[in-house]
């Protein structure tokens, strides 16, 4: 434990909106959509670490600059400490097959007029895994892996169901024999028992094959379950970030304890027990100055007004970004 | 509890046809919903829990064939025309539909779209629609509500739009309301929210809720009684303390164990075996025994009925599970 395959630091991304008239009437510079505000964390070899936050967030766009479809405005994300933005490095196929992305949508990510065994064996073609005359052997090797019948090579995506074209997402992941595995939102679209099956092989093939897996979700009871660490985001910054069952169990920003407890329980007789958050994500337009969290948050002061709080380390906990979490933390 | 139901669905089958075939999508369905009651009905995707909704309004038989009964304060809809249908579709039950973002006409203000609804429902004149349809976004919580009646749908984020789906479904205090997966495109923070809003106007106003959802957590917090559906057919049905705590149906047992909850992390979660059937190769036996291990070949044979085993329970099994314990235990 304890290398860092990928190490983020302080990654923004802005994307400009494109100029009004009014605003070039009236002299103003463009708006710009500030996603990610700051971001640095790192991945260790193994394990997996989960993303949490609301829609807007920017959780997916953390995802898509790791692999890099998107270059970060200011920040570097470095894997093995080689700068992956460096221009020397960036038209370099290395990096993009030991970085291997799962989108959410099973629907749109597959191409619809190529076979399952046709996916599989581009991927293996473009990365030169393996020689001509191999590739079907390992076509039907990656099915095996993720339990899809030999037949599927023969098949066209729509012929399959949301839970079999995960899986075919994953094993085309799997083909390039990556190192890290983002899985954004990879069974969000899914039901349940579907969802089960999934997460169980991503699970076992992590443990078999010693994928670092970033894990981006909305539903915090399966981020829970599969995540060594987690890291909750809040308008593009991390505001906690730590071990998983001790943030879920007894989380230390005041926005993690809203959103944990904002997911509904199992048990009937947990009504109103809650910590309710009021008003929605402010625009990624119009980050607040400060704390961004401090409209909603019931122990702002003037300080988190002005003065935005810094990720620091707390004693049996991660790291919390708050200005008041000792205080918080002592009266809860 | 014992209340007048507003609401008695009896023998409601749902048939669509395409090419040829016939698809089963709703069999047999009896439920009833009571004044303030919040029923829910739960499954996977393709259980009928849509249908269901869409068969009581009247908006499948226009695609499908429907027999059976829904009498809605003893008048049967069924038999009702189109014409005849109006005056209760909007004002007596009320529909909330799944996504948000499709749902609202993208070319009326959002102040057009409520007052359009009380038009047709209410006899408030001109200023009063105004002026409810302005106390309406403030009951869901849409602030300065009175400047956001000019604005289109376009200009209000996700959660702001379900909760002008529902001011437009409560405009006219509807006794009904039928919520079809209210807040699944929704954050949890939102979430909650919507939950809490959709609670609080039922309590208040004695409205009868059907929310359709598959978050089995959204059941536990939100209904008073559940019904849980596969292929088409209530498998189980009763207050949501019993089912949950303890399932009798292996189906919805396995429902219970997929979720994530009080179980050691990353281990293998539990997941049924197989998937469901297609609705046009369905089994002559119970449709969930190809998958269940309890199955004999009794099971295989002859569909179970949907039986009383308890005071207010209903199952439809041979060999029903007892003192399972659920996750909730």
């Amino acid at each position: 434990m304890s290398e860092a395959v990928l190490e983020i630091n302080d990654l923004s991304l802005a994307f400009p909106i494109s100029r009004s008239l009014a605003d070039w009437v009236a002299g103003r510079p463009g708006k710009v959509v500030r996603a990610l505000n700051g971001v640095s964390l790192q991945l260790q070899k193994g394990e997996t670490l989960g993303v949490v936050g609301e829609s807007g967030c920017g959780k997916s766009t953390l995802a898509r600059c790791i692999v890099r479809l998107y270059e970060p405005t200011s920040g570097s994300v470095r894997h093995h400490g080689q700068d992956i933005f460096d221009a020397s490095v960036r038209g370099d196929r290395a990096y993009n097959r030991r970085v291997q992305m799962m989108f959410q949508d099973p629907f749109s990510s597959l191409n619809p007029r190529m076979t399952t065994g046709q996916i599989l064996s581009e991927a293996l073609r473009v990365h030169e895994m393996r020689s001509e005359d191999q590739i079907p052997g390992r076509v039907a090797e990656l099915l095996d892996l993720v339990r899809l019948p030999q037949d599927a090579a023969e098949k066209l995506p729509h012929e399959f169901s949301g839970g079999q074209r995960q899986r075919i997402a994953i094993a085309r992941a799997l083909a390039v024999e990556p190192e890290i595995l983002i899985a954004d939102e990879l069974v969000s679209a899914l039901d349940v028992s579907v969802q089960a099956q999934v997460v169980n092989l991503l699970l076992e093939l992590q443990e078999r094959l010693g994928l670092t897996v970033l894990f981006v979700a909305h539903d915090l009871r399966l981020v829970r379950h599969v995540s060594n660490r987690v890291a909750v985001i809040y308008l593009g910054r991390i505001v906690e970030i730590g071990d998983s069952e001790t943030l879920f169990s007894s989380p230390s920003h005041p926005y993690s304890q809203a959103l944990l407890s904002a997911a509904p329980s199992m048990d009937p007789d947990d009504k109103g027990q809650k910590v309710k958050l009021e008003g929605e994500l402010p625009s990624p337009l119009n980050v607040p100055t400060g704390c961004a969290f401090h409209q909603r948050c019931r122990f702002a002061d003037t300080r988190c007004h002005s003065e935005s709080p810094t990720l620091r380390p707390l004693e049996g906990r991660g790291e919390v970004a708050c200005h008041h979490v000792e205080k918080i933390l002592h009266n809860a | 509890m014992e209340q007048t139901p507003i609401l008695e669905v009896e023998g409601l089958c749902t048939t669509f046809g395409r090419g040829g075939q016939t698809l089963p999508a709703l069999r047999d369905v009896s439920f009833t919903v009571g004044e303030g009651e919040v029923l829910g009905l739960v499954g996977e995707s393709g259980s009928g829990k849509s249908v269901t909704l869409r068969s009581v309004l009247g908006l499948a038989r226009r695609y499908g064939e429907v027999t059976g009964s829904v009498r809605w304060q003893g008048q049967e809809l069924t038999t009702k025309s189109e014409r005849d249908l109006r005056p209760i579709r909007g004002r007596d039950i009320a529909m909330i539909f799944q996504e948000p973002m499709t749902s609202l006409n993208p070319l009326l203000t959002v102040g057009q779209q409520l007052v359009e609804t009380l038009q047709a429902h209410t006899d408030l004149p001109r200023k009063a629609r105004r002026d409810r349809a302005i106390e309406m976004l403030d009951l869901v919580g849409i602030p300065a509500a009175a400047s956001r009646l000019t604005d289109y749908p376009h200009q209000f984020s996700g959660g702001m739009r379900q909760r002008v789906m529902i001011a437009i479904a409560l405009a006219a205090s509807p006794k009904l309301l039928l919520a079809d997966e209210p807040t699944t495109a929704l954050d949890v923070t939102i979430q909650a929210q919507i939950l809490d809003l959709i609670l609080r106007l039922s309590s208040d106003m004695k409205m009868g809720v059907i929310m359709v959802t598959h978050d089995l957590g959204v059941v536990a917090q939100t209904c008073d009684r559940v019904a849980v559906m596969y292929a088409g057919r209530i498998v189980e049905q009763g207050p949501v303390r019993q089912v949950l705590r303890d399932p009798h149906h292996a189906y919805t047992v396995g429902l219970m164990q997929s979720v994530p909850e009080g179980v050691a992390p990353r281990t293998q979660l539990y997941s049924i075996p197989g998937t469901p059937p297609s609705l046009a190769h369905l089994p002559p036996g119970c449709a969930f025994a190809p998958r269940c291990a309890a199955s004999t070949e009794a099971c295989l044979a002859t569909r179970p009925a949907l039986l009383r085993v308890s005071e207010d329970r209903q199952l439809a099994c041979f060999n029903p599970k007892t003192q399972t314990k659920g996750c909730a235990a």
